[in-house]
C-alpha cells in the first residue's frame, strides 16, 4: 500500500521530467538529439549511482554527508594502485571496498556509537576527504591506460558503459529493497525502529551495512569518475552529497525515513541532470541554474509534504 | 490527484519562468558562435575575461556563448558543458582549463566534432594531450612563471636580500600556481641571505589565507615577507597581519591584482601584486578562434603581458588620468 503511494509520487515526478524534456525540446533543437540524450544519462550516471546508496540511508531515516568525500578517497586508492601496476580486477575491488570500509565506519559509529548520522558523516566528510588529500600530497594522480578508461568510454549497442552500468546498479537496488530482508528491515527501521529493535532484529547489523552500501556505490561512482577525467582527484566529489539528497526527495523518498522507491530517486537524478543540461544548451548562466535546482528541490519537496497531508 | 497536477503545474511554471528570461535562438546560420567556458563565472578574473571576449566578439560580429562552472575545481562540471556545447554546435570553444589533465578528454570530444579548440589562462598537460592524440589550435596565457620572478624580485629588493619569507600556496598540481611557485623560488634561492621559513597551500581562498598566515604568524613572529600565489589568499593574510597589529611591517605581495588587492596596495595594507591582463586573454581568445575559422594561421602560444601593481605605479596611473580627462 505505501509502496503503491511512493510509487504514484515519483510517477508525478516522471511527468515532471517529461513535461521539462518536452519544453526544452520546443526551446532548443539541440535538445531532443539522440547524442544529446545520450550525454545527459552519461552525466547523471555518477550522481545516480551515489544517489541509489542516499535512498538506502534515508529509508531508514539517516543521511550521509560524506559521500563525496568518499569518492575522492576510493578514488584516489584506486589511481594509486593503478598507477602502482595492480592489474585491472584486483584495483578496481580495492576501489569498492575503500569506499564501502569508510561506509562502514560510519555504519559502525551511527549504530553502535549511537552518533547522530549527520554528525558522524560530518567527520567523515572531512576525514575521507583530509586522508585523500594527505595520501596525494593534493596532487592528482593521473593517465591510465586504455584498460581503465574504457569504462567511460566503452559502449555496448552506443549506450555508454557507465549508462549500463547505472541501470544494472539500479536493477539489483531495486530487487534488494524489495525481496530481501536487508532491503525491508530498511524500510521498517526508518519507519519504527524501536518497533524493530523490539522484534529482536539485530538493527545495528542492517544500519552498518545500510552505510556500507553506500560506501561501496561511492568507490563504484570513484570508479566511473576517475575514468571519465582520466585522472583521480583528491578534491574530486565535493558537493555530491548535495546533489545525491537532492535527487532522493526530488524522487520522493522522505527524508523522516521508512518510505521511497529507487526508482523515484532514478528520476530525481535525471531531472536535476536534464535541467542543467538544458540550461547549458540555451545558455543560461550557472547563477540561474543554481536558482532553477534551488526551486526544483524545495517545491518538489513541498508538494510531497501536502501529498502526505492529504492522505491522513 | 489535483496535487499531483498541481506539482506538475508548479514545475511547468518554474521551467517557464526561467527558459522565458532567455531568449530563443534564431536563424543565424551564417553568424558564427564561439563558446568561452571559463573555471567559474563568480571570479573576477573571468569575468573580467569574458567582458574582453564579449568586446572583441561585438566588434568581430559573432555571437559568444560564456559558460563555466560553479566551483573553480568542478572539472566534471566544466567537462559536461563543454560536452553540451559541442551538441550546439559551435564554431569553436575557447577554455581555461579546471585541470590541466583532465580536460583532455573534453578536448577529445571537440576534436572528434571538428571545433577547434583554443586553450585559455591554464595550459593542457602536453603529453596527455600527445598520447591521448588530441590537438588544440592555440595558447594563450600569462607566463606565470615570470609573473612569480617579479615578485621574488621585488621582495628581495624590499629586504634588501636578506630575512625571512613566507609562501601561501595555491591548490597543488595546478600547473598555474605551480609556475608562479617554481619562478618565485627560483629568484629567492640567488639570495643566500634570505630563507622561506613556511611555505602552505591555502587552497586560493580568501577564508584560508587569513587562518593559514595567522598559524604561520604564531610560529614564525619574525617573517618578513609573505608571497601569496593569489591575491585572494594575500587579502586574507593582509586581514591576518592587522590582526597581530603588524600590518606595513610585513611585506605582502600578490598576484591578480583584483581590484580589493589594488585598494589595500593604495592604502599601504598590501605592498604589491602581480598584474595579469585577463581581458586581453579573453580578447585574444575571441579573435584567434576567429582567425582559425577564417583558415589563418595562429601561433603555437601567444603570451599576454604580465606587471607588477605597486602603490607607485598605481598613483602614476592615478595622475595620468587626472591630466587626461
Amino acid at each position: 500500500m505505501t509502496h503503491l503511494t511512493s510509487y504514484a509520487r515519483s510517477l508525478g515526478t516522471l511527468l515532471g521530467l517529461i513535461l521539462l524534456c518536452l519544453l526544452l525540446w520546443i526551446l532548443t533543437p539541440y535538445f531532443l538529439t539522440v547524442s544529446n540524450l545520450i550525454n545527459v544519462v552519461q552525466q547523471t550516471s555518477i550522481i545516480a549511482i551515489v544517489a541509489v546508496g542516499m535512498t538506502f540511508v534515508i529509508i531508514t531515516a539517516g543521511i550521509d554527508l560524506s559521500v563525496g568525500s568518499v569518492i575522492a578517497f576510493s578514488g584516489v586508492v584506486l589511481g594509486s594502485a593503478l598507477a602502482a601496476g595492480v592489474p585491472l580486477v584486483p584495483a578496481l575491488g580495492v576501489a569498492l571496498v575503500a569506499g564501502f570500509l569508510c561506509g562502514l565506519v560510519n555504519g559502525l559509529l551511527i549504530s553502535y556509537g549511537r552518533l547522530p548520522a549527520f554528525i558522524a558523516t560530518l567527520g567523515m566528510m572531512s576525514l575521507a576527504r583530509g586522508v585523500a588529500l594527505m595520501y596525494t600530497d593534493g596532487r592528482p594522480i593521473s593517465g591510465f591506460d586504455e584498460s581503465f578508461r574504457s569504462f567511460s568510454t566503452g559502449e555496448l549497442f552506443t549506450i555508454p558503459f557507465p549508462v549500463l552500468l547505472m541501470v544494472v546498479v539500479y536493477v539489483i537496488a531495486h530487487f534488494v529493497l524489495r525481496r530481501t530482508k536487508l532491503g525491508r528491515y530498511a524500510y521498517a527501521i526508518g519507519g519504527n525502529e524501536e518497533a524493530v529493535i523490539l522484534s529482536g532484529v539485530n538493527v545495528r547489523l542492517y544500519k552498518s551495512a545500510v552505510y556500507g552500501l553506500c560506501g561501496m556505490l561511492c568507490g563504484l561512482a570513484a570508479i566511473l569518475l576517475t575514468a571519465r577525467l582520466n585522472s583521480a582527484q583528491p578534491t574530486a566529489g565535493i558537493m555530491y552529497e548535495l546533489d545525491a539528497i537532492a535527487a532522493t526527495v526530488i524522487g520522493g523518498t522522505s527524508l523522516m525515513g521508512g518510505e521511497g522507491t529507487v526508482f523515484g530517486t532514478l528520476v530525481g537524478a535525471l531531472l536535476i541532470g536534464v535541467l542543467r543540461n538544458g540550461l547549458n544548451l540555451l545558455g543560461v548562466s550557472s547563477f540561474i541554474q543554481q536558482i532553477a535546482i534551488g526551486s526544483v528541490i524545495i517545491i518538489a519537496v513541498f508538494v510531497d509534504m501536502m501529498l502526505k497531508k492529504r492522505s491522513r | 490527484m489535483k496535487v499531483q497536477s498541481m506539482k506538475q503545474l508548479l514545475l511547468i511554471i518554474v521551467a517557464c519562468v526561467i527558459f522565458g528570461s532567455c531568449h530563443r535562438e534564431n536563424e543565424q546560420e551564417h553568424i558564427p558562435t564561439i563558446a568561452l567556458v571559463v573555471k567559474t563565472v563568480n571570479h573576477p578574473f573571468f569575468v573580467d575575461m569574458e567582458q574582453g571576449a564579449r568586446k572583441a566578439a561585438e566588434s568581430l560580429g559573432v555571437r559568444l556563448v560564456v559558460q563555466g562552472a560553479e566551483r573553480e575545481l568542478d572539472v566534471e562540471k566544466q567537462m559536461q558543458i563543454i560536452e553540451n556545447l559541442i551538441e550546439t554546435k559551435v564554431s569553436a570553444l575557447c577554455v581555461a582549463p579546471s585541470g590541466s589533465k583532465e580536460i583532455v578528454p573534453a578536448i577529445l570530444k571537440a576534436n572528434r566534432a571538428g571545433i577547434p579548440v583554443v586553450v585559455l589562462d591554464t595550459r593542457v598537460d602536453e603529453p596527455t594531450l600527445r598520447s591521448a592524440g588530441g590537438s588544440i589550435a592555440t595558447f594563450i596565457g600569462s607566463d606565470n612563471f615570470e609573473g612569480g620572478r617579479l615578485a621574488g624580485e621585488y621582495i628581495a629588493e624590499k629586504l634588501q636580500g636578506r630575512g625571512s619569507v613566507a609562501i601561501l600556496e595555491g591548490i597543488p598540481g595546478h600547473e598555474t600556481g605551480d609556475s608562479r611557485l617554481r619562478g618565485f623560488r627560483s629568484v629567492i634561492e640567488k639570495f643566500k641571505g634570505i630563507t622561506i621559513v613556511s611555505s602552505q597551500t591555502a587552497n586560493w581562498e580568501r577564508d584560508q589565507g587569513y587562518n593559514v598566515f595567522q598559524n604561520i604568524l604564531q610560529s614564525h613572529p619574525r617573517v618578513q615577507a609573505l608571497f601569496a600565489c593569489n591575491d585572494l589568499m594575500a587579502l586574507g593574510a593582509v586581514e591576518a597581519v592587522a590582526a597581530a597589529k603588524k600590518t606595513g611591517k610585513i611585506v605582502v605581495v600578490g598576484f591578480d591584482a583584483l581590484t580589493d588587492a589594488k585598494e589595500a596596495i593604495r592604502n599601504d595594507r598590501m605592498a604589491a601584486s602581480v598584474i595579469q591582463y585577463p581581458s586581453e586573454m579573453g580578447r585574444l581568445g575571441v579573435e584567434s578562434a576567429m582567425k582559425i575559422l577564417n583558415g589563418e594561421a595562429v601561433p603555437q602560444y601567444t603570451p599576454v603581458k604580465i606587471g607588477l601593481v605597486t602603490r607607485e605605479s598605481l598613483l602614476a596611473e592615478e595622475s595620468q588620468n587626472n591630466s587626461t580627462p
